[in-house]
């Protein structure tokens, strides 16, 4: 990273976010312990060192970019950056993307910087003198505190994962502030809220992240902006499938406004923000109106290249914003409680601010933003100003105000201010900033961009001038509800002074200095600030848009398009007349009329009234929708959770557990007797364990090399007979292992190896040999020993002529081993589970001395999968013959013990006990030494793999190997194992058979 | 016939399972105490026995030596709680101590 | 293993056995405290047959000069209340264990009563360049000098131990006079209605 603007304005980064976190966990910890002043100290001194750090990275990046404009240079100079440090990195694809915790000051963050330190710093100092009677003081700042830190991370966090994580922090500390009163169960209830509906926008959020750096490769602002260009492509599904209508761009457009509805309150995720006010009125002012409840506008404005890629997105987030404008303002209009007038004031202005950068307007919405952190806050501080001057806990009821202006002069100023720069009275802030979002709207219909829908522009304008005259009206009905008129408080009033008796005024009062300065300080912003913001048309400087462009993209205009004086003068005009109108309208109601007008027109329409206090019933559908199901879902698991797994299971084992506990504490009887006599049995087997050797003799293979290792232990003594021909290799010694090597002549049993191919899947072997019943299915082998290219094989050995039988569920190895491996009894009878009649008759040709046997038409475990399979093996002079079922001959040597397997494509392996083996294909495929055998029988050697679909069968033999122990006191004990050796295979045929490279 | 270590340790563990025996089927307090005695003294008799049989050190002996000393130490402790738990129950029958039962 | 110390080995290892099921046997703690007396004084013995002279007079005097005598005394302080009858309580299982026991030592008797160790080594026969201590197998130079030397710590840790049970014996058996119970008690009171408010 460049550190070429100094190190000093890059560590300042840091710790703007640093000091407000710093100060939360002071007072969070040891908050409860201090005084109301030190807490105070802190909380103010972080925001406000933080604010003028703020300021002087401002200085820097204003005195850099006004080189950079010298230089032309305005790309690469016109932000400072700080990586703190490295957090993780992620693989999508073939890239490892980097994931910093990385600080970015541009001059879009900037701005949000100042406003979030500034404002913040404001609101600090008036909670300070608001909160005063509050017994969780330092809790309040606690929060408030770390709410500034989480959202300072969100706007100069340089890439999406931090930006995240301020955006989840904000949430938290807003659902936190809005509970903050939490013995209040509606309070708890409206935090929970909060964050619940939150928690559906998040999700947008991550998936569009997601979507955006699955195709940009990057998590960082400037480069998903900078390879936006590639989201323009169909969305994937996945490898194969894709949706043609519906670009990537468009749908990570798409899913990130939903996160931006849920932050920022718009249709139909607004539900929350009302409910909200329960929080204190400062909270309401920072969190709720001045700062988090823009992020979702300043996401879309960070990411104005990818919006940018979808116009269709940006017209959908344009009539959505619109329409929440509208309903709001209506819904803010019948409304009497003043802090809900203002909330809904606010889910309507966010609406124009999105409804603002959905038509391309990005510096008119932010600059949106920025005038109206200034207002409203500065109305949300008066209502609180109000609601302290007449003890109101919660809110305030107009019905019980009125007169206000004589009590309180200095918040009646501030307040009306503010009021005409949120109706759009002439040259205050909101004038201007309402007035960029019209212009925009309406230059937008006039089609200077050719993929984007025109009647958008109109639709949106004529929806935000209505919205525009609601605002200009229901907030001077406000106004002089409140403040005009003379003063009805009532009973509310004197319920809510009961518990304030300290205080005891009976007649309202204007607030302390710490409240009324913020008022003052916020108030000349709402009416002022609109001045960086003049119209461009008119030849006017605009200096907030000149200041953002580095940072917002240019929308892609037809050639020579510009916004004409007729059009500005348009917007200017809609927007002063609807301004005016609504003022002059509620002068005349509520002023000169009294307000009968109003009432009486409420009771003309009393349905449209009732269905505008009700909100347009909107959670009432929610829950009817959504909360009754899920209350439904939830009450069925937990009585499943209560009978099923309470009762039957937690029940069953915890009496399992208490009866065995139970069983136990019987030999606790307090007798030292009882006790001795149970240390007597483990005594006696200490003795044993001590006295008598164990052997344990285990091994380890390689090829035919085998490990032999038996366990240690005090004073033994081994000697090994490797082979277990009776004869002892080694002499006693305390040497515990030995290396057996093993000849053909060593081998005491055949065993066929199988081992799986199949990519992804464990290997699995399955040895079979001496007489250990198993029965083998598909799951053991893999499905390839049915459906391998054996099949094809089958069918071409057969001239093509034969159906394939692709039906058969599994390997017919449904047989135990005692089926496959048949050890020839001496007496000549026939171990195996054939026919009794069958077994005679072949115990019979043995005894009277044939050499050829008949086959053995076995019984399978399973009736109708009965197996073809027969051995038998000659003793005493009698060489083994056996037949298969398919009229072939396999011959033995004499006292041989064979296995044998047979899988489903019929394939045969005899393994002898010479550790060579038999292998007859019968049709099927098989390959060994790398090709395929053609004759109807073929020799394996020992250690040679033969393929058959994806499996491989290894022939192996098995040996047996034997140990001695003898303990000091002259016990031996014996061992003997029996171990399945694989011999490497024949050097020569090494590369041939290259199935086995798989392994 | 010579002697060997065998008669030693055979000896050893006939002592040690009559000492064992004793404190096992005794309830006499005191009884079960020289069959503690017992055991030790078996014990030691096989250390003693096997260094006699590895006269390179005196490994066992030294061993039967702190044994001694500890199987003072456990008689003095031992009868001291004999003492105490007879002024508490007025006998030394072991059964009559039961209370850490749970 | 010369002839004499074979019969007073086998004359040693009857007195031991017998002088033992005499103490585990027998109904007056007095009299099982004189078969002690005479199992400790039989493996004395025993220790002279192994060469371990130093031990054999150790094993007299703290053994038999204080251990017994300690026993003796305690029986006296205890009276006639001393003699117990075998009693029914979970007889059973006594006699089951003590059986299993028997058991297990007369296998383990059974199997080593011909075990002849490989590395048997006689003491007179020093091998050639052995020390001087080699015929001191046994002695007080010998053995003192391992316990003053290798085993010093342990040594004096023995030291120790012992001084902790001759104060532990102290504190367990020391009785309480009235009044001292008396102030336990209230103290005792005091503290719990400390802790239930």
């Amino acid at each position: 990273m460049d550190f070429a603007f100094g190190w000093d304005f890059g560590r300042a980064l840091m710790w703007i976010v640093l000091l407000p976190l710093l100060g939360a966990l002071v007072n969070g910890i040891s908050g409860r312990y201090a005084s109301r002043g030190l807490v105070r100290a802190i909380a103010i001194g972080s925001v406000g060192l933080s604010f003028a750090l703020a300021l002087a990275c401002f200085a820097k990046l204003v005195s850099l970019s006004g080189h950079a404009a010298a230089d032309g240079e305005v790309e690469a100079t016109t932000k400072l950056v700080n990586v703190v440090y490295d957090w993780f990195s992620v693989r999508v694809g073939d890239a490892v993307i980097p994931v910093r915790v990385a600080l970015l000051m541009d001059h879009l963050s900037a701005v949000m910087t100042l406003v979030i330190t500034g404002i913040g710093l404001l609101i600090h100092l008036y909670a300070s003198s608001y909160m005063e009677e509050d017994p969780s003081y330092a809790r309040f700042f606690t929060y408030l505190n770390l709410f500034t830190a989480s959202m300072l991370i969100l706007v100069l966090a340089s890439n999406m994962p931090l930006m995240f994580v301020g955006w989840e922090g904000v949430g938290l500390c807003s659902y936190l502030l809005i509970g903050f009163w939490w013995e209040n169960p509606t309070y708890a209830a409206a935090g929970k809220k909060a964050f619940i509906v939150n928690r559906i926008g998040d999700f947008g959020v991550l998936l569009g992240m997601f979507l955006l750096v699955a195709t940009t490769a990057s998590f960082e602002f400037a480069e998903i902006n900078a390879n936006a260009s590639s989201l323009a492509i169909p969305l994937k599904l996945d490898q194969t499938h894709t949706i043609a209508f519906l670009t990537t761009g468009t749908a990570a457009c798409l899913f990130l406004f939903l996160g931006c509805a849920g932050k920022s309150a718009q249709l139909p995720l607004y539900v929350w923000l009302p409910d909200a006010m329960a929080g204190p009125t400062p909270v309401s002012a920072l969190i709720h109106a001045a700062t988090m409840v823009t992020a979702g506008v300043y996401l879309v404005v960070r990411l104005s290249g990818v919006f940018l890629m979808s116009p269709g997105a940006m017209a959908f987030i344009a009539l959505v914003g619109a329409t929440t404008a509208l309903f709001a303002a209506s819904i803010a209009l019948v409304q009497n409680q003043m802090k809900k007038i203002l909330a809904y004031s606010t889910v309507s202005q966010l609406g124009f601010m999105f409804a603002g950068v959905g038509v391309g307007a990005f510096a008119g919405g932010f600059f949106h933003v920025f005038t109206h952190a200034f207002f409203k806050a500065c109305l949300f501080l008066g209502a609180g100003s109000v609601m302290h001057a007449v003890h109101a806990h919660g809110d305030a009821d107009l019905r019980e105000l009125g007169g206000m202006k004589k009590f309180m002069p200095v918040t009646r100023w501030t307040f009306l201010l503010s009021c005409f720069a949120i109706a759009g009275f002439p040259l205050t802030s909101g004038f201007f900033s309402k007035d960029d979002i019209l212009l925009g709207a309406a230059f937008i219909g006039t089609g200077p961009w050719a993929d984007y829908p025109r009647w958008v522009g109109w639709v949106v304008f004529a929806m935000l001038a209505v919205a525009a005259f609601m605002t200009a009206f229901y907030m001077f009905r406000l106004y002089f509800l409140a403040f005009e008129g003379e003063f009805r408080g009532g009973q509310g009033h004197a319920d809510h002074a009961h518990g304030h008796d300290d205080h005891g005024h009976a007649e309202p009062h204007e607030s302390p200095w710490a409240m009324t300065l913020p008022l003052v300080v916020l108030a000349a912003g709402a009416g002022f600030v609109g001045f960086l913001g003049l119209p461009h048309w008119l030849g006017l400087p605009n200096v907030w848009e000149h200041w953002l462009e580095p940072s917002i993209a240019r929308l892609p205009l037809a050639e020579g398009a510009h916004v004409s004086a007729a059009i500005g003068a348009t917007a200017m005009g809609v927007g002063t007349l609807v301004g005016l109108g609504g003022i002059g309208l509620a002068y005349v109601w509520y002023v000169k009329e009294d307000g009968s007008t109003p009432a009486r027109i409420a009771a003309s329409l009393p349905r449209l009234q009732a269905l505008l206090m009700d909100k347009w019933r909107v959670d009432e559908l929610y829950a009817l929708v959504l909360i009754r199901p899920m209350a439904w879902l939830a009450r069925f698991a937990a009585n499943f959770d209560k009978l099923f797994i309470d009762t039957l299971l937690t029940k069953a084992t915890s009496s399992l557990a208490l009866a065995a506990g139970w069983l136990v504490t019987r030999v606790q009887t307090g007798a030292v007797s009882m006790y001795g006599a149970v240390m007597v049995v483990g005594l006696a087997g200490i003795v044993w364990w001590f006295v008598v050797p164990h052997p344990g003799l285990q091994h380890v293979v390689r090829g035919t090399q085998v490990k032999l290792q038996a366990a240690s232990g005090l004073g033994y003594e081994y000697r090994f007979d490797t082979n277990a021909d009776g004869e002892f290799e080694t002499p006693w010694s305390a040497e515990r292992a030995v290396d057996g090597n093993y000849q053909p002549s060593d081998f005491r049993g055949g065993a066929i190896v199988l081992t799986t191919l199949r990519p992804g899947q464990r290997d699995r072997e399955i040895v079979l040999h001496g007489g250990e019943p198993h029965a083998f299915d598909a799951a053991d082998l893999g499905p390839d020993w049915v459906r391998g290219p054996a099949a094809d094989g089958a069918a071409a050995a057969a001239g093509g002529t034969a159906p394939v039988d692709d039906t058969v569920p599994a390997i017919r190895w449904t047989v135990p081993v005692r089926d496959l491996f048949l050890p020839f009894a001496p007496r000549g009878g026939l171990a195996h589970s054939a026919t009794l009649e069958e077994a005679e008759s072949l115990a019979e040709r043995i005894a009277s001395g044939e050499s050829t046997v008949e086959i053995a038409r076995a019984r399978a475990t399973n009736d109708e999968e009965r197996t073809r399979l027969g051995a038998m093996a000659g003793e005493d002079g009698v060489d083994g013959h056996v037949k298969l079922a398919d009229g072939t001959d396999v011959h033995f040597e004499r006292g041989a013990r064979v296995a044998v397997a047979e899988t489903a494509r019929g394939v045969h392996v005899v393994a002898l006990d010479s550790g060579e083996a038999i292998l007859r294909p019968n049709g099927a495929r098989v390959r060994v030494r790398g090709a395929e055998v053609t004759e109807p029988e073929t020799r394996l050697r020992p250690g040679e793999v033969a393929q058959v679909g994806n499996a491989l069968v290894r022939v192996a033999a098995v040996v047996s190997a034997t140990v001695e122990v003898r303990n000091a006191f002259g016990y031996t004990v014996d061992d003997t194992v029996d171990v399945v050796v694989q011999p490497e295979r024949p050097a020569t045929e090494a590369r041939a058979d290259a199935p086995g490279g798989a392994r | 016939m010579d002697l060997s270590l065998g008669h030693f340790i055979g000896l050893a563990s006939v002592l040690f399972g009559i000492g064992a025996i004793g404190f096992l089927v005794r309830r006499n307090v005191l009884i079960q105490l020289m069959s503690i005695e017992l055991m030790l003294n078996a014990v030691n008799l096989t250390l003693v026995a096997i260094n006699r049989w590895m006269p390179g050190n005196h490994a066992g002996q030294v061993f039967a030596f702190f044994n001694i000393a500890i199987a003072a130490a456990e008689a003095a402790v031992g009868l001291a709680i004999v003492i105490s738990v007879y002024r508490l129950k007025k006998s030394v029958q072991s059964d009559s101590v039961d209370l850490l039962k749970h | 293993m010369s002839g004499s110390g074979e019969l007073v080995f086998w004359f040693a290892a009857a007195l031991a056995v017998l002088s033992a099921i005499a103490t585990v046997a027998m109904r007056s703690p007095i009299r099982a405290a004189v078969g002690l007396l005479f199992h400790i004084i039989s493996l004395a013995g025993m220790y002279l047959v192994l060469h371990a002279h130093l031990l054999a007079a150790i094993q007299l005097i703290v053994y038999a000069g204080a251990v017994v005598v300690l026993f003796v005394f305690v029986i006296m302080l205890i009276g006639p209340s001393a003699e117990t009858g075998l009693g029914t309580r979970g007889l059973l299982v006594r006699t089951a264990s003590g059986g299993l026991m028997a058991l297990v030592m007369g296998a383990i008797s059974f199997a080593l009563i011909d075990y002849a160790p490989r590395m048997l080594a006689g003491v007179e026969n020093c091998p050639p360049g052995a020390g001087a201590e080699c015929g001191q197998y046994g002695g007080v130079k010998a053995l003192g000098g391992v316990l003053y030397g290798a085993a010093a710590l342990p040594f004096e840790l023995v030291s120790v131990l012992l001084l902790v049970a001759i104060l532990g014996a102290i504190a367990v058996a020391r009785g309480r006079s009235a009044d001292e119970t008396e102030a336990l008690k209230a103290r005792k009171l005091a503290r719990a209605s400390a802790g239930g408010q």
